[in-house]
């Protein structure tokens, strides 16, 4: 009961400011980016917005701490003025946000379903977030060479839906027919206690601590001559393991 | 061509081209959901096949109907008895 009451508070607490963080900051970015486009072209201004969206993500992540807390681990490079493909697991719809970890310029791949959330849903497509189910695939491909080719790196969820159960499902290949076709490098990046924070099905959030570890990338080299169903198994196989490992020290 | 050859040259696809363990390798698996292939991996599948049998197969309704390793076999046959008519 004192538990629950507790949660109670903390998720009015959070929402209360999350929606007071819409209302004075989505107002704020919109502006900045605005102004700062009357004297940039177009490549600059797209490069702030989706920085601005990190902020956003940075300040949404803020929000519930210290009862969420995250912890990053980089292992391998991070060089931002490179672009790459980011494979990322998938078990809450907080994930999205956790991408503010990230230093790069990126978009993510996503479903339709977030380009219809209020306010957000027209940011991220003025992001260019690409909505896979909604393009052919060679329109997809060719947008995606685009935006690698522009340095922006790409996020993707491949297992396409949050998993129930903590166990990382099949991988589709978009993903990785991108890398073999681009030579653009892949990182997997591992992520645990965010299914705890949100369960799938939940909009209650709960305290605990989130792990992402961002692992070395795979070069082009290292994955000549794969089909994308290779190297996508092979990537499953890494991340699995290293989520179990992850999982064990937690 | 014997069933027992096709079945054999096959699986040996699914092991080189997709690195997929030959005990995965029955005739009742799904291709999509017990083998994990999607529907971009079929193009790959349809190109190794062609490759390895030395056959040309369309990426027609009868590719699109295939769910599991047994119409794979099957659809082979019927392109390599096809082609000997």
């Amino acid at each position: 009961m004192f538990v629950s009451l507790l949660n109670f508070f903390f998720n009015f607490y959070f929402y209360l400011l999350f929606i007071l963080a819409v209302l004075v900051l989505i107002p704020l970015f919109t502006l900045y980016v605005a102004l700062t486009r009357t004297f940039s072209n177009h490549r600059s201004t797209m490069r702030r917005f989706r920085r601005a969206m990190v902020w956003w993500g940075k300040t949404v992540a803020f929000i519930p701490y210290p009862f969420i807390r995250f912890r990053y681990e980089l292992n391998g490079e991070n060089d931002t003025k490179k672009s790459y493909i980011f494979i990322c697991n998938h078990r809450s719809a907080v994930d999205a946000f956790l991408m503010k970890v990230l230093p790069h310029e990126f978009v993510e791949i996503v479903n339709d379903w977030p380009f219809k959330i209020p306010v957000l849903g027209i940011f991220a497509r003025f992001a260019a977030f690409l909505d896979i189910r909604s393009m052919s695939h060679e329109a997809f491909m060719a947008k995606a060479t685009e935006l690698l080719g522009q340095g922006v790196s790409i996020v993707f969820f491949p297992e396409g839906t949050r998993s129930v159960d903590g166990r990382m499902g099949s991988f589709h290949s978009a993903a990785f027919r991108l890398a073999v076709e681009t030579g653009t490098p892949l990182v997997p990046l591992c992520i645990t206690g965010n299914e705890i924070v949100m369960p799938k099905g939940s909009l209650f959030i709960k305290p605990g601590i989130i792990k992402i570890r961002q692992l070395p990338p795979l070069a082009a080299d290292d994955f000549t001559g794969l089909t994308p169903f290779t190297l996508k198994s092979r990537v499953w196989k890494i991340m699995e393991q290293e989520l179990s490992a992850m999982e064990s020290t937690l | 061509m014997t069933e027992e050859e096709i079945i054999e040259k096959t699986n040996r696809v699914f092991e080189e081209s997709f690195e997929i363990e030959p005990g995965r390798l029955k005739a009742d698996a799904h291709i999509f959901t017990d083998l994990g292939l999607d529907s971009l991996d079929i193009v790959d599948l349809v190109v190794a096949l062609q490759s390895s049998f030395g056959v040309k197969i369309r990426t027609d309704e009868k590719v699109r109907e295939i769910r599991t390793l047994g119409d794979v076999y099957s659809f082979i046959a019927r392109v390599k008895n096809g082609e000997q008519d």
